[in-house]
């Protein structure tokens, strides 16, 4: 089976092991991951073998949002962006799923479960990516956002 | 809700401090998987031994500081729920844990207390290990200290409300 490579995008190392974590145990795919501490370290680490991104919002230097918004404006529009953050309120769903152009919205503290509802679809049986930005349009409605939370 | 000037305020608004005990008990509940209580403050409480994290809900007009005191033991117990094991107490690591479980918190503060008119981003959090630590605050702004206790946990939560500068 080849490696999905995936891009965690977290200013704390405790989240960034924890997603990962949570990653392996789901066994959707086989992961190899990309690290990166804020948004213009991801930006960094950007290329153009990743395949989904993992990406938390408050972080110094790059929110995650602008560097989601960054990301899609190269024009990277088939890669899934599951934004994994503290935040809560509607606003910022909002703005992460439709301003940033993320396609997932997972709150902290997340579960296996939570997380598996996330972004299961986003992988077929044989641990490879499908669907994210796939140029049909997509539901970014607020709901969709908090059905995940 | 309509903050008075923070000169003029005593205390705390109660509905902001109700909406952040909510929070603290939904956040720590779901990290734990233990339900918390909230107990009456005490002055008396012995010094603490432990770890804080800092962390703040602010807007351009008000800034609402939050400040966990977690005691050694209790910081140990969250690190094994959290991550699945016993960080060293001295780490670098519960350091990040405590930084991150206070980004957690002032995540669901901000959207909570959003629902009483108090519109904010969280800060970015710090965390501080050492012994009988006390928040100062200049002009002496209203705040308001609570203490969490659990089967396996206790800690405290200072409360500060004063002006953005």
């Amino acid at each position: 089976m080849s490696k999905i490579k995936a891009l965690v995008v977290d200013d704390s190392k405790i989240m960034r092991s924890a997603v990962k974590r949570a990653l392996d145990n789901l066994m959707l795919a086989d992961f190899e991951y990309v690290e990166a501490k804020d948004g213009e370290d991801a930006l960094s680490k950007f290329n153009e073998e990743i395949e989904i991104m993992f990406v938390d919002w408050n972080m110094p230097n790059m929110t995650g949002v602008e560097f989601a918004q960054a990301i899609r404006e190269q024009g990277n529009d088939h890669i899934p962006i599951i934004m994994v953050t503290a935040e809560k309120s509607m606003g910022k769903v909002d703005k992460a799923l439709n301003e940033g152009g993320a396609n997932e919205y997972v709150t902290k503290p997340f579960t296996a479960d939570k997380m598996h509802k996330a972004i299961s679809d986003y992988f077929d049986e044989d641990g490879k990516i499908v669907g994210g930005g796939d140029g049909e349009e997509e539901d970014k409605s607020f709901f969709k956002g908090i059905l995940n939370s | 809700m309509k903050l008075a000037e923070i000169e003029e305020l005593e205390q705390i608004p109660e509905e902001l401090v109700e909406k952040v005990e909510e929070s603290v008990l939904n956040t720590f509940g779901s990290i734990i998987g233990e339900e918390l209580k909230y107990i009456e403050y005490e002055n008396g409480d012995k010094p603490l031994n432990g770890i804080i994290g800092n962390i703040a809900v602010f807007n351009t007009d008000h800034t609402l500081s939050l400040m966990l005191a977690i005691p050694k033991d209790t910081a140990l117990y969250f690190s094994k729920v959290f991550i699945g094991m016993e960080l060293p107490f001295e780490s670098d690591d519960m350091g990040d844990l405590v930084g991150e479980i206070s980004n957690i918190l002032a995540g669901d503060v901000a959207a909570n207390v959003e629902k009483v008119g108090f519109r904010g981003q969280s800060s970015l959090p710090t965390a501080t290990r050492g012994s009988d630590l006390t928040l100062f605050m200049p002009n002496k702004p209203p705040t308001k200290k609570m203490k969490f206790i659990s089967d396996n946990t206790e800690f405290l939560l200072t409360m500060v409300l004063s002006e953005s500068n």
